[in-house]
């Protein structure tokens, strides 16, 4: 017996309890939650075990829909990639769970909390072990529901219900594209199965298999936060902070770059959808780290760095370097959980402070968030030899030989991140404090069961990538391992060229935090310079390029005027013309049929014979 | 002398006679006004039974091929015990003096009648198929008047044994033309005659027909149930809303499709026909209806119409979905039944009315009745929804389009009433305060149905496949 079903079952029981009986269960929440997720990461080790050696297979957990010859089971694909991810989203998922016990103490909602988290981790345990496209679709939905029951956890504040709000409508516009590429899908092959699909579609035209990739990445750019369906993420910070080190940065954004390196088959038949997500995946890399640059809230900066970090996955995938992408997706869901967790720790720390502006000097008062902090950052702005060093550097070379205007793109991103990574550091941690007396007074370090998650994701960053991500001449150890499911390149990291692409981006890097050192260490800052539009371009990057605003003013104004039009003439006098017209002659209906039941049972017998010898009539007739 | 294979074959009859003369005994030996006793043997007898049709598995004819234990007679025998283990359990803690002080005569009469059910269930002749259809019947007749001091009661007692006589006389009068014309009571021979075409043998079939439409309610034959159903006891009604026609649809599958082969596909006009009928009579006048039970005895009609049409598709996979669908219809409306019967109890009125902010003074009980009436109503994820689905999609694989579309149609209809019932749970202010006591054991009968629509509604596969494979062997 396999302990597969354990993966999702668990955390869907704890969620089911919670719910259930969240009243009783209260402040003890955490003591059904977590365990639930230490439980299935356990079971993700024992499964990961399992295609250690190469294997794959497939298994039915539950066989659920039957109609005679149509039978729809929940079949689960499990190979090296399911592997990976499933240990990623149950074990940084355990962490989160964990650091949630002391993050969300005190809030009246804890059982609730819980509940929509474990929820969250079977949806995206099933989502990863799904074997078909619509499983996939199915819980690809999910993970956005529970991202929209989290971000609006808070739902008396109106900032966090507009956001969830937003989360969910921004991404329904990529799940439309997503399940209309299932649906062509299906109609193209007549199979959603993994397997026969890429076993499929060698017989489909280049032109179908684009028209088909594209949609699906649609659902990616939606999911992941690309251009142009990034805007809703940096809003999505209104959730708790360990919701949006789990969901919004960790697992459930990266749900887009599983699905194209899952989908290789098919987006490699295309060729063009390829390259859109390469040059989409580029060109959201830069475009929000640039954004990230100036933001002041100290989760935006990390929720800009999360779409731009998802840019250079998306870049690596379209380029075929699918190992580097999900190897990146790795390191980068330890080093921004921990990021995350860590401005978490702050937010707890200054009760519930956000602005960089007003933060500085926590330094000595926060000492493990700080040391862990700094190994985060490190590792996002990729310091050698810590884990993000070795996952860029990997994408950097790959674009290096394959695209050189967008190795030029994202070694320029490359500078930027190291930039703003290390602005946060500076600004939160050190120089001079500049928050009011009576807050600095109360500034306190995190709990132990919140510092020790950051403790194990910094030790993660620290040895992730010199464990598995050192290349070699046949690829890294990681790429070596998902070779069963990607093809193994190698090559890119031999000779002259490869030394000194590795000394460039050390180069960059060091540049990035040195310019960041000059402008924010090496003179006091004052709060009110920071965040305030100097130039038109700092403004234009403080708002985000005016996005959202022009979304506003072309399709969300336009639309709820038309469905205002809709609404008032449409519905009311035509559809709920037609449909009171219908109920008003089925009662006339029914008053008149009522009548038969007189009550005599002479009349009872009476038409019983009526019926008889109508029965009797017709048939003999025929 | 019995041979071992004839008690193989009867175990159940066997076990429930005996249960009956213990019922008996226990009645003649108690003494006092109070004889609550009996009803507890009589269920735990049941239950005992129920385990036991479990353990049974198919055996040879017996009785000269007159009496089979097959698939489908087990999988009937099973529906049989555990609609009646839920009826028993809920009318345990009546608390009407008569349930007390009759007890006795109450659980005899039940029992029998469903002797007369599991008899009926695997009875391959005609004579055999009559008698037990009496057995089971004529019970029904007495049990309808039990509370004989009420008037209505006694009332609708004797119309619907006046209209039970009148629906006898016109299947025995037609089963005697098919003896007449296969000069056999056998059923494998009735069906060879009826395959060979001769009219005599249908014209015989289709005045049965008139019996069997009758038992089951359809559409024009329905007339006593509404007068039946509002003025006999709620747990008895909840109990013959369900098991009498499950009886009903064994026999017609009996009748009229095993050994039939292609010539089942005679009986869709008349089957597509009645099932129109009962579909449009039956949700058409649940709509006004004021009374809870009344409601569900009109939209129970409207049920039988469903299952008609799984019954029009006349194959294999139609038998095994109106199967499905009984046994989603036990847990549906004998749910409902008990929540009326419940909230009867304190409440002293049986109209939707009396249910008004239910959700507020039992939000547990109001749950429950929303989940039985969302089944009865199709909505998906409970039982109703798949019962509903699987007629639709059996009748649809022979190309009846046409009743699958009216069928959908009316279930909006329906859906419209079931849901007014739960408005006045849920939307409507209570017109009184505090809970709504439930006897233990009516709280458990709830329970079952409860945990019945919900296990059906989330994993049907395991019933329907079962259900799928007693089917097979009649075509």
């Amino acid at each position: 017996m396999s302990t597969l079903w354990l993966i999702p079952a668990l955390p869907l029981a704890g969620a089911l309890l919670n719910v259930l009986f969240g009243n009783l269960i209260g402040r003890w929440a955490h003591w059904i939650a977590v365990p639930a997720l230490a439980g299935s990461f356990l079971a993700s080790c024992a499964v990961f075990a399992r295609v250690w050696d190469g294997g794959s297979f497939t298994s039915t957990l539950f066989a659920w829909i039957v109609a005679g010859d149509f039978e729809t089971s929940v079949v689960a694909h499990v190979d090296q990639l399911t592997a990976v991810m499933l240990l990623v989203v149950t074990g940084v998922g355990a962490l989160i769970h964990l650091y949630s016990a002391g993050y969300m103490h005190d809030d009246p909602g804890y059982a609730r909390y819980f509940a929509y988290l474990n929820l969250f981790v079977f949806s995206m345990t099933m989502l990863v072990l799904a074997g078909d496209f619509l499983l996939l679709y199915v819980f690809w939905e999910a993970v956005g529901l529970c991202s929209y029951l989290l971000i609006g956890f808070w739902y008396t504040r109106p900032a966090a219900a507009q956001a969830g709000k937003k989360a969910f409508v921004v991404n329904r516009v990529g799940d439309f594209g997503f399940g209309l590429g299932v649906m062509w899908l299906w109609s193209a092959l007549g199979t959603l199965e993994y397997r026969a699909v890429f076993k499929g579609v060698e017989t489909l035209s280049p032109a179908t298999a684009t028209g088909i990739a594209l949609l699906l990445f649609m659902g990616a750019c939606g999911k992941s936060a690309q251009l142009p369906l990034h805007t809703w993420l940096p809003d999505a910070m209104e959730g708790p902070t360990p919701v949006s080190a789990l969901i919004h940065a960790a697992t459930m954004v990266t749900a887009g770059v599983y699905m194209v390196a899952r989908s290789h088959a098919l987006f490699e038949r295309s060729g063009t959808a390829l390259e859109v997500v390469a040059w989409v995946g580029a060109a959201t890399a830069i475009f929000a780290a640039t954004i990230g640059l100036v933001q002041t809230d100290i989760k935006r900066v990390l929720a800009y760095s999360t779409v731009s970090q998802l840019g250079y996955m998306f870049a690596a995938v379209g380029l075929g370097a699918y190992a580097a992408g999900i190897f990146h997706l790795v390191t980068h869901a330890f080093f921004k959980a921990l990021l995350f967790l860590g401005a978490g720790s702050v937010i707890h720390g200054m009760g519930g402070e956000q602005d960089l502006r007003k933060m500085g000097g926590l330094a000595p008062r926060m000492v493990t968030t700080t040391i862990t902090m700094t190994i985060g950052a490190a590792g996002l702005a990729g310091v050698p030899f810590l884990a993000g060093f070795f996952s860029k550097d990997e994408i950097l070379a790959v674009a290096f030989h394959g695209q050189r205007v967008m190795w030029a793109i994202l070694l320029l991103g490359a500078f930027l991140t190291a930039f703003y990574t290390f602005r946060l550091l500076f600004l939160a941690f050190f120089g001079a404090p500049r928050m009011s007396k009576d807050a600095a007074h109360h500034v306190h370090e995190a709990p132990a069961v919140m510092t020790l998650p950051l403790t194990v994701l910094a030790a993660l960053t620290v040895v992730a990538g010199l464990a598995v991500g050192i290349p070699s001449e046949h690829g890294t150890p990681f790429a070596r391992f998902l070779g069963p499911v990607f093809p193994v390149r190698g090559g890119e990291h031999s000779g002259f060229v490869a030394y000194m692409l590795v000394i460039l981006s050390v180069v960059v890097v060091a540049a990035g935090i040195t310019l960041a050192w000059f402008v924010y260490m090496s003179t006091p800052v004052r709060a009110e310079a920071v965040g305030r539009p100097r130039t038109p371009l700092h403004a234009l990057l403080l708002n985000a390029y005016y996005v959202d605003r022009l979304y506003d003013a072309a399709v969300v104004r336009p639309l709820l005027a038309l469905s205002g039009v809709l609404a008032r003439a449409f519905d009311l006098g035509v559809i709920d013309g037609l449909v009171n017209g219908l109920g008003r002659a089925v009662v006339a209906g029914a008053v008149a049929l009522r009548r038969l039941q007189t009550g005599y049972v002479v009349n009872y017998a009476l038409t019983m014979l009526a019926g008889a010898v109508v029965v009797l009539a017709f048939l003999l007739s025929r | 002398m019995p041979t071992p294979d004839i008690v193989r074959a009867l175990l159940l009859e066997l076990g429930l006679a005996a249960l009956l003369l213990l019922v008996f005994a226990a009645n003649l030996g108690l003494r006092g006004a109070d004889r609550r006793v009996v009803g507890w043997i009589a269920t735990g007898g049941v239950l005992v039974l129920g385990f036991t049709s479990f353990l049974v598995a198919p055996a040879p004819a017996a009785l000269g091929g007159m009496f089979v234990q097959d698939g489908l007679a087990i999988f009937a025998k099973r529906l049989f015990l555990g609609a009646t283990l839920i009826g028993l359990l809920a009318s345990l803690g009546e608390p009407e003096v008569a349930f007390a002080r009759r007890a006795g005569e109450y659980h005899l009469l039940l029992l029998s009648s469903l002797l007369g059910m599991l008899v009926l269930a695997s009875a391959r002749d005609v004579i055999l198929l009559f008698v037990a259809f009496e057995l089971m019947s004529i019970p029904l007749y007495v049990l309808a008047g039990f509370l004989k001091r009420r008037d209505e009661a006694v009332e609708a007692a004797l119309k619907f044994f006046l209209v039970g006589s009148v629906s006898s006389a016109v299947m025995a009068y037609g089963l005697s033309f098919v003896y007449g014309a296969a000069r056999s009571t056998d059923l494998a021979k009735v069906a060879q005659a009826a395959a060979s075409g001769q009219p005599l043998v249908t014209l015989g079939l289709l005045a049965a027909f008139a019996g069997f439409a009758f038992k089951i309610a359809a559409f024009p034959f329905h007339m006593w149930v509404p007068d039946t159903y509002e003025a006999a006891s709620t747990p008895f009604v909840a109990w013959l809303s369900v098991a009498p026609k499950a009886a009903g649809f064994v026999a017609l599958f009996r009748v009229y499709f095993e050994g039939a082969g292609e010539r089942a596909a005679a009986w869709i006009p008349v089957a597509a026909g009645l099932a129109t009928l009962t579909i449009v009579a039956g949700n058409l006048m649940a709509l006004p209806q004021q009374n809870t039970k009344r409601l569900l005895a009109y939209s129970g009609i409207a049920h039988i119409g469903y299952m008609l049409v799984g019954f029009a598709a006349a194959s294999a996979s139609g038998v095994a979905m109106v199967l499905f669908y009984l046994v989603a219809y036990v847990f549906g409306n004998m749910g409902a039944f008990l929540v009326v019967e419940a909230v009867a109890r304190t409440e002293g009125s049986e109209s939707t009315a009396a249910l008004r902010g239910l959700a507020q003074r039992s939000p547990l009980l109001a749950l429950a009745m929303l989940l039985f009436l969302l089944s009865l109503g199709g909505v998906p994820f409970v039982a109703g929804f798949w019962a509903k689905l699987y007629v639709f999609w059996a009748a649809a694989t022979v190309g009846l389009y046409w009743l699958v579309l009216l069928g959908a149609v009316l279930t909006v209809v329906a859906l419209f009433y079931y849901l007014l019932v739960a408005k006045r749970m849920y939307i409507e202010p209570p017109e009184r305060t505090g809970r709504v006591r439930l006897s233990p054991t009516l709280a458990a009968a709830v329970l079952l149905c409860v945990a019945g629509v919900l296990v059906l509604g989330v994993y049907p596969k395991p019933l329907v496949m079962a259900a799928l494979r007693v089917a097979a062997p009649l075509f």
